[in-house]
């Protein structure tokens, strides 16, 4: 399958900094893709690439068979700028309006898609409330409602939930996973169990230079388990360690272990909360495999 | 990037058409506007509604005639309609500087606010310029137009049987004006595209105009023979203008000209510019 974007040998200078380093990458049609790493990693930069904001200071990169900012990808992808504002003077629902005008619809129609939008982050109600008059968290939902307009094939959020409370972000959250199916997701997010739970491809920025990952659900590697537990136990490692088939227990950070075990003892995680249960240990997750978190930040700390 | 060349009119006609939603709409533009009207009910209560008084009285014809002979303006005295040669006068040198005042945030404060990164995504960035400059172009012929109304109106009020003739008059020097005018609200594009904000964009027009002239009239003490770089300030040609003493070819290509110039260089600033 042809991919959707392509990044190859790809590098950004801003003078003698280098913000991106000689990165290639693929990304696919389907599941959101995750775009992760520490402040200053290069992501926004990326983004920014992405979406025509800037030149590349060398190498290549195709996004549907065009150039980034070409005419060809106008309704076709779409994106939410980190710390972009809409205009504070005017109704929330006119700047959409004109948005969906630029994006080819008719005066009525446009009209009807600003609030359709506006509906899906549940703001229709402040459509003729001007951007300067709404609160922090709702002018970023506007904004991430101004990117699903029309019906684009790549949608790039650029710290989407930033900034908004726990009910607001699922709901964004919930919208992502919903969404999905119609457009290729790209997300940056310090929020790695947020990506963890909606993405299945995993690209790591740090200090300009570019890793994939993958998310548990398509994780080959079934050496590890991760068990996270409610309450700090007493000798959970070496307890941990005389269950058959498991050659190696560390706590990866507060109550939370990584369990490494031989691969012929596939059934070693219905051992492992039988084992939390005879022992009457509370836990709040088994992951098969390596959190992302663990995964990112074992490679930050090499 | 967008380095090419592709233009929309109708995202190009939208983009211009916000424009004026901008300037009419707006809590801002309407203070503006308020402003200006407020201006202009004194200019046509006063200069222009007691134009014919002034250039009609005998004691004043003659001096009118020496002092608007020796400045090139003897053929306006000419004009029956008296309020529309004393508009004329009026528009001609106050409205480059309202040009400038009104145009003066055509695209810095969107990027600076990052609302162009959402435009952009939907438009290139020669529609958002060139789109930005129709626009702010579109809202002063608004402006001049209406206050040609007001004009034919003082003068219809005076002397209607004046009304066609004068109707007609009013019709070429609209588009006089905005034509003379575009070069100003262009330097403006330009200095939009690496201003920091649209006051350090009036600070810069001000400083293009003032300083520019000074040095450029430093070198042409030095070098008399470059008389080319009057070219580079828009409304050099206005004083000649003002007498109607050019050419029509002359007194439109001049404007267009910088305007085409200005316009070239902002997109050539623009599309590699970061947003």
């Amino acid at each position: 399958m042809k991919p959707l974007i392509t990044g190859q040998n790809l590098s950004k200078w801003y003078g003698a900094k280098c913000a991106l380093n000689n990165v290639n990458f693929e990304i696919h049609k389907g599941a959101p893709v995750a775009l992760v790493g520490p402040n200053g990693a290069g992501k926004t930069t990326l983004f920014s690439l992405l979406c025509g904001y800037i030149a590349p200071s060398s190498g290549q990169l195709n996004i549907l068979g065009y150039k980034p900012g070409s005419a060809e990808l106008f309704n076709k992808l779409s994106g939410l700028p980190q710390d972009a504002q809409l205009d504070p003077r005017f109704n929330i629902d006119k700047q959409l309006a004109f948005y969906a005008k630029l994006q080819g619809m008719g005066t009525k129609q446009s009209q009807i898609e600003a609030l359709r939008v506006l509906d899906l982050v549940n703001l229709k109600e402040v459509a003729t409330s001007r951007a300067g008059d709404l609160s922090h968290g709702m002018r970023k939902r506007v904004t991430i409602a101004q990117a699903l307009i029309g019906s684009p094939e790549i949608v790039m959020l650029d710290e989407a939930t930033a900034g908004l409370d726990p009910i607001h972000a699922r709901e964004v959250r919930e919208l992502v996973s919903q969404l999905s199916s119609q457009a290729t997701f790209i997300l940056s997010s310090h929020d790695l169990t947020e990506l963890e739970r909606l993405c299945s491809q995993v690209l790591h920025l740090d200090k300009g230079v570019l890793s994939e990952h993958q998310t548990q659900t398509k994780n080959k590697d079934k050496h590890f388990y991760t068990l996270m537990l409610s309450e700090p136990y007493q000798h959970v490692e070496q307890q941990l360690q005389t269950l058959e088939g498991v050659s190696n227990v560390y706590m990866s950070q507060h109550k939370e272990y990584v369990i490494e075990y031989h691969p012929s003892f596939e059934l070693l995680d219905i051992a492992i909360l039988e084992f939390c249960h005879s022992r009457d240990w509370q836990y709040r997750q088994l992951v098969n495999g390596h959190t992302l978190e663990n995964q990112i930040f074992k490679q930050e700390k090499v | 990037m967008t380095t090419g060349f592709k233009v929309s009119p109708t995202r190009l006609a939208q983009i211009a058409g916000f424009e004026l939603v901008r300037m009419f709409l707006t809590k801002r533009g309407l203070i503006a506007l308020a402003a200006f009207a407020l201006v202009w009910v004194i200019i046509l209560r006063y200069p222009i509604g007691q134009a014919v008084g002034l250039v009609s009285s005998p004691e004043f014809e003659q001096i009118a005639r020496d002092i608007s002979g020796s400045i090139g303006l003897s053929k306006l005295l000419d004009w029956p309609e008296a309020e529309i040669a004393m508009y004329w006068l009026i528009a001609l040198y106050s409205f480059p500087i309202f040009a400038l005042f009104i145009s003066s945030d055509q695209t810095v404060g969107d990027r600076e606010r990052g609302t162009l990164r959402f435009i952009s995504l939907r438009s290139t960035r020669f529609e958002i310029l060139f789109g930005r400059f129709l626009g702010q172009l579109a809202v002063l012929s608004c402006l001049v137009g209406i206050t040609l109304v007001a004009t034919l109106a003082v003068l219809g009020y005076r002397e209607p049987s004046l009304l066609m003739s004068g109707i007609v008059r009013a019709l070429s020097l609209f588009f006089i004006l905005v034509i003379t005018f575009a070069p100003f609200v262009a330097l403006m594009s330009l200095i939009n595209t690496f201003a920091r904000s649209s006051r350090l964009s009036i600070v810069i027009a001000i400083l293009y105009f003032f300083a520019g002239g000074i040095v450029v009239s430093l070198i042409q003490w030095q070098l008399p023979g470059l008389t080319v770089l009057d070219y580079i300030f828009p409304g050099m040609q206005i004083e000649k203008v003002a007498g109607q003493n050019l050419s029509l070819l002359v007194t439109l290509s001049i404007p267009l000209l910088q305007s085409v110039v200005f316009i070239a260089i902002a997109h050539r600033i623009f599309t590699r510019s970061s947003l």
